[in-house]
């Protein structure tokens, strides 16, 4: 028997972000949002967790415009219960104000034997929430985990390193930060999505978490974002291939592409 | 009793007392037989009150498919076959039910129907009718193994079914002529049969107290082999002679049209409080009583499994095998001793991609002689895999594409907005700019999406307004159907889209939906009425059809191109639009139109259908390659489609076997918008 904890991240969904026509910054207000993937793999890692060992799995999300019905898709995929954050001061939280809040959540949770996270977020792609957990908790974490097999003295986990996997052990409770390798999240039925509104959403105050006014300060603060804009020359070469490619390699060394 | 009239002597050369012996015989095997048939009955759990429902409809699919057979004899061999030993053994069964009332009953009030005239007629005609049963078990021996037909499975207990009938039907004539050589009557050569095999046996100066010894062993193993047979018939392989009856008298329950599928709930009329979370079969215990009775008509003919097109592509997938099994399973499952019925999947009695390789093109529908539709159980397991939720990559993806998207390519609604600018251009408007149009010309998310099928729109504005039809698209705020999300398994995600597209049309006032996409129109047409919604839905096919035929659109040059026509599923043999796409081609063909082997509701899936072009199963080859080959033989310059899926299946299969040089691909109307111009 473990109790998991899962913290679950709600983005954009960055499909479907457009830039604006002139400004370039992403119109955020228009696209619909969902839960980061990576966290779906976690909780989908929880799942089987679960089904294997037994145990409570705990969604817990914190953001600043927390959707009930996200929070319904993840109970429908099996979590027990969640616990919900949401706060409009935690539009411009980085990972280090989401891993506070993150802990004062779980505090409240009770008891727990392993956090899982993904192993970055699918907006910002800062790969800090789950190691700073541990930080916090002052337990060991490992991240990039794509296998996780539980034994009785801890939890065994391959990670994709650059050079190949490494199969690590760590004690618990631990942090664990998974890849979208490590499995295919199931998909809850619209049906069983219905059916989890049983299923409870703790919502909790940020006011109630006691955090400090330090705690909640972002160290990383965004100035702006803008969309890349690759206007394309369209140039049009005609001719025999081997023109052609006289043609192109001129063109290719003139705007300096090419060294001669 | 005089001699001189002819005369049925029954039990004549038995010892006295016979008769009463052979009912005390009888007794355990009649026994086992009412039992075999009172369990299967508890199985399948009847309703009884169900019992005389739509009985004037329900008895003509009776007399029409079980007792005429209509559906047995659509094929030569197997037909002729079947109805020769079904004839046989009804007339034998006859024969004897008549003899039965003649001794048993007439007897005892001095009366007797076996006499005269009316006997010398009886001995001829059954004597005859038992040549049909030998015949048939002749071209059984033929097609198991001379021609060795491949779908024909072989099972030990068929080999004792036949080995049993064959024995009947032989010691029938024996004993007839054996009683003829002991006992000859002037009336004898009437049984014409009996009556050669007494002469062998004259022939060959048989000896008579041998004969009679013979006679009487041969009789009593007669006897013990039919009433062995009679008792078996609900164990066995037999009990389709009665599940047939039952299945053709039940198939009023299901819908006929295997193009619409059962609407379990509503989901927005459904309680999430109380609601039971439950849908499709995970063991056969899921399935309701008609279901389960269904199984057992099947005789493991093979039928559906020989016109499966993932069968013949070398997928896990046999129809046949999966009906087989869930049979298999239903009887297993019933005795006590087992413990019950089993998780399908988790027990490996069925493999998840047997499920996911039918293309739901309904070929074993149309296929089954008896009314079975092995589709059916296959999306029965498909809704209780998705509820569960735990699927492949790929068809996650879909799933999640249509929530997020609306389209099943996971292509965000933006991507299209050149497509419909051009549209515009064209002099295409919306139902918000013209909603007095006569059609909703809907574009079908593949035809939104896809470039290639994006030219059957073209072609399509050119024809309408070529004709000058009024119509109109709903441009940015057109979703879709839903049907990829109902045939994978996923009710409620398609009654979303189902029940946000009517709530729309309903803003609009639409009343006639125009679409070139069967699947599409498929579910407008079939199954969106469950939903509330209830149009005018008109194919593509249809519409130009009308437009040929009254003139609004005339070809002005032939198409210089010999021209073959691949029937879509979900158009031929699912709603039987068949002749219009015909028409349309030889009003336009300028070198001839030539038809594939398979056509009409025997044509032969793409291998797109039924969700089948989101995801991978398995296989060894590809219905759309097997299918374009088909086609290729033809000699025919062009194929003809009449669907955006087919389009682009047949498109990869081009470039998988390298005939893109070979043969065009064209749908119907750019066929007929090219010879407008």
């Amino acid at each position: 028997m473990v109790d998991i904890i899962v913290c679950l991240k709600q983005t954009v969904d960055v499909n479907q972000v457009r830039p604006h026509p002139e400004t370039l910054e992403p119109q955020l207000g228009q696209a619909p949002r969902k839960i980061s993937d990576f966290d779906l793999n976690a909780l989908e890692e929880a799942l089987r967790i679960k089904e294997k060992h037994g145990g409570r799995v705990v969604a817990v999300c914190v953001g600043h415009d927390i959707q009930q019905l996200l929070i319904r898709e993840a109970l429908a995929m099996g979590a027990d219960e969640a616990y919900v954050v949401s706060d409009p001061m935690l539009e411009r939280a980085d990972g280090l104000v989401t891993a506070e809040v993150l802990a004062a959540l779980i505090r409240k949770v009770g008891r727990w034997d392993l956090i899982l996270c993904g192993e970055a977020s699918l907006d910002e792609s800062a790969y800090q929430t789950g190691p700073r957990l541990a930080e916090i908790f002052n337990i060991p974490h490992i991240t990039y985990a794509v296998r996780v097999e539980l034994e009785d003295s801890g939890v065994k986990v391959w990670k994709a390193m650059e050079g190949g996997i490494h199969v690590v052990k760590a004690s618990l409770p631990a942090v664990l930060a998974v890849g979208l390798e490590i499995n295919t999240p199931r998909l809850p039925s619209l049906l069983m999505i219905r059916a989890a509104s049983k299923k409870p959403i703790h919502e909790v105050k940020l006011s109630e978490l006691g955090l400090s006014e330090e705690q909640l300060t972002p160290a990383v603060e965004t100035l702006q974002v803008k969309a890349l804009k690759v206007e394309r020359r369209r140039i049009t070469l005609e001719g025999e291939p081997e023109e052609l490619a006289q043609k192109l390699a001129e063109i290719l060394v003139q705007e300096g592409l090419v060294k001669k | 009793m005089s001699s001189d009239i002819p005369v049925r002597e029954t039990y004549r050369l038995m010892p006295p007392g016979t008769d009463v012996i052979m009912y005390i015989v009888l007794i355990p095997f009649a026994a086992l037989f009412l039992y075999g048939i009172y369990r299967r009955v508890r199985v399948y759990g009847i309703e009884w009150s169900e019992l005389f429902r739509d009985f004037p409809t329900r008895m003509g699919n009776l007399v029409r498919y079980a007792l005429l057979q209509r559906k047995v004899v659509r094929e030569k061999t197997a037909g002729v076959m079947h109805l020769l030993i079904y004839s046989g053994i009804i007339a034998l069964l006859i024969a004897t039910t008549l003899v039965f009332i003649d001794y048993d009953i007439l007897r005892n009030f001095n009366q007797s129907i076996l006499r005269g005239q009316f006997y010398l007629f009886y001995e001829a005609i059954f004597d005859f009718m038992g040549l049909l049963l030998l015949a048939g078990l002749t071209i059984l021996l033929y097609r198991r193994f001379i021609a060795r037909e491949r779908r024909l499975r072989w099972k030990d207990e068929y080999l004792l079914i036949f080995l049993g009938l064959f024995f009947l039907g032989i010691t029938g004539y024996i004993l007839e002529g054996l009683r003829l050589y002991i006992a000859p009557r002037p009336w004898g050569s009437w049984s014409f049969v009996g009556k050669a095999v007494s002469d062998l046996f004259a022939a060959l100066s048989l000896d008579l107290g041998a004969a009679l010894g013979t006679y009487r062993a041969l009789w009593w193993a007669h006897a013990i082999v039919t009433f062995t047979m009679v008792a078996l018939l609900p164990y066995s392989n037999l009990l389709h002679v009665l599940a047939t009856f039952g299945n053709a008298y039940f198939s009023t329950l299901r819908d006929p049209n295997p193009g619409k599928m059962p609407t379990p709930f509503r989901i927005d009329q459904l309680d999430p409080e109380t609601a039971e979370i439950k849908l499709g079969a995970r063991s056969v215990d899921d399935l309701n009583w008609r279901q389960r009775l269904g199984l057992d008509a099947c005789t493991d003919c093979g039928r559906c499994e020989a016109a499966c097109p993932a069968f013949a592509s070398g997928t896990p997938l046999s129809p046949r095998m999966i009906v087989q099994k869930l049979r298999e399973e239903m009887w297993y499952s019933k005795d006590k001793m087992n413990g019950g019925a089993r998780d399908l999947f988790a027990a490996g009695i069925i493999e998840e991609d047997e499920v996911w390789a039918c293309t739901t093109c309904a070929a074993c529908v149309e296929a089954c002689p008896v009314l079975i539709s092995p589709l059916e159980y296959i999306l029965e397991m498909r809704r209780a895999l998705t509820l569960e939720g735990k699927l492949d990559k790929r068809k996650t993806t879909m799933l999640t594409n249509l929530s997020r998207l609306y389209n099943p390519y996971g292509l965000p609604q933006h991507e299209r907005e050149q497509f419909l600018q051009e549209l515009r251009s064209m002099g295409v408007k919306t139902l918000a700019e013209n909603p007095e149009a006569e059609y909703l010309y809907w574009i079908g998310c593949a035809s939104s999406y896809d470039a290639r099928s994006r030219e059957i729109v073209r072609s399509m504005v050119k024809i309408l307004q070529a004709a000058g039809v009024n119509f109109a698209i709903l441009g940015e705020e057109e979703l879709c159907t839903g049907d990829p999300a109902r045939r994978i398994g996923e009710e409620g995600r398609f009654q979303e889209l189902a029940l946000t597209n009517i709530e729309l049309f309903k803003n609009y006032n639409v009343r006639k939906i125009l679409t070139h996409c069967p699947h599409c129109f498929n579910t407008f047409k079939n199954e969106y009425p469950d939903l509330g919604g209830s149009y005018t839905v008109i194919h593509h096919t249809q519409l130009i059809g009308e437009l040929l035929k009254s003139g609004r659109i005339k070809p002005k040059r032939p198409l210089a191109e010999k021209l073959t026509l691949h029937d879509s599923c979900y158009l031929g043999r699912i709603n039987g639009i068949i002749e219009e796409p015909r028409m349309i081609i030889n009003s336009v063909a300028g070198e001839g139109f030539v038809e594939m082997q398979r056509i009409g509701r025997r044509s032969f899936c793409c291998g797109a259908g039924g969700a089948n072009y989101w995801y991978e199963v398995k296989r060894e080859n590809r219905e759309s390659v097997i299918r374009l080959n088909e086609a290729m033989n033809t000699g025919a310059s062009t194929m003809v489609v009449e669907c955006p899926y087919c389009l682009q299946m047949f498109n990869d299969a081009t470039r998988i076997v390298g005939a893109e040089e070979k043969i065009r691909l064209k749908d119907i109307s750019e066929v007929v918008a090219e010879t407008l111009e």
